[in-house]
């Protein structure tokens, strides 16, 4: 029994205590500097610089000096977006038709990106100058949720700014 | 007797379980630590969309990232740019020589294969944000991701 114990008080005893000073320095560290990433979406775009371009790839328009109508073969859907003074949305228009909302402006793109035959593949928009980012991602977003007819989601988007309107 | 008694009394505590604790802590903070966020300003607000998709890289690691507060402000790394112009062109320098590593043939003033992701304030007025965009397509870039919340915060 005593030879037992004589062998017990023997061992080597790991001190643990400076071990836990440096794990606790360590959760310090980790905890002072943890910051969660807010969850966050993005709308991915292909952005190329505006520049209305006709049915034939990447040919710009009035680049066919035998068509006589500046609209026809263009590939590019025009959607415009005014802003009020405080940066809010005021009207929209596709084309030179105006658009009272959100809600309509995606029937009316559903309309016309649902015709086999518009051969639109990419928008414009031009935007206020004054509208702020938050409306403008509201329009980019329903933009963004149209198929075109080939069924791929539209992605091809390009800026316009509008001068303010006074 | 009184000797084995003394030594009880002066027992160390166990210090394992609390060692391990400890550790397990630590793995974890380990795991959630994201040091991606120092590029990420996280004071804006910014605008709530349906349609946002999460973040998926697909395995692109060059991003550039840019910040732009309510007053049409750069930030970056919580460092405001004075010269957004020069900041981006650098970049794009930096981005075509990444590219080249996989595309020798990529010249200046191609497109590149980066993604600019534009974390914008709700506020912020387009005049500013066309700026930087318009800033970006000069120096090649065509590839955008613009950041939105997917529902709104809860304070």
């Amino acid at each position: 029994m005593r030879r037992k114990r004589q062998r017990t008080q023997s061992d080597v005893e790991l001190n643990l205590a400076a071990m836990l000073d440096m794990a606790f320095q360590l959760l310090t560290f980790f905890i002072l500097t943890f910051k969660p990433a807010p969850i966050e979406g993005q709308v991915l775009l292909r952005m190329p610089p505006p520049q209305p371009v006709t049915n034939i790839a990447g040919e710009k328009a009035g680049a066919d000096p035998q068509n006589t109508n500046p609209v026809q073969g263009l590939s590019t859907l025009v959607v415009s977006a005014l802003a009020n003074a405080d940066g809010s949305l005021k009207q929209m228009a596709v084309g030179e038709t105006p658009i009272g909302g959100l809600t309509a402006l995606e029937r009316k793109l559903e309309d016309i990106l649902r015709d086999p035959g518009s051969g639109f593949d990419q928008v414009i928009v031009q935007v206020d100058s004054r509208l702020h980012y938050g409306p403008l991602m509201q329009v980019i977003d329903v933009c963004t949720r149209q198929k075109l007819p080939s069924g791929e989601p539209l992605s091809k988007l390009s800026f316009v700014e509008l001068p303010t309107a006074n | 007797m009184s000797s084995s008694l003394l030594h009880a009394a002066s027992a160390q505590p166990n210090l394992t379980p609390i060692l391990d604790m400890v550790f397990q802590l630590i793995t974890f903070f380990m795991l959630v630590i994201n040091f991606k966020t120092a590029a990420m300003d996280l004071d804006l607000k910014l605008p709530v969309v349906g349609s946002a998709r999460p973040v998926d890289t697909q395995g692109q690691d060059d991003l550039l990232i840019l910040n732009i507060n309510s007053h049409g402000q750069l930030r970056v790394y919580g460092q405001l740019v004075s010269d957004v112009p020069h900041y981006i062109a650098n970049e794009a320098q930096a981005s075509l020589l990444v590219a080249r590593r996989n595309n020798p043939q990529i010249k200046s003033g191609d497109e590149l294969p980066s993604t600019v992701v534009i974390r914008a304030d709700k506020g912020t007025p387009f005049t500013m944000l066309n700026h930087v965009i318009e800033t970006c397509q000069t120096n090649g870039y065509r590839r955008f991701a613009l950041k939105a919340m997917n529902k709104e915060e809860t304070p």
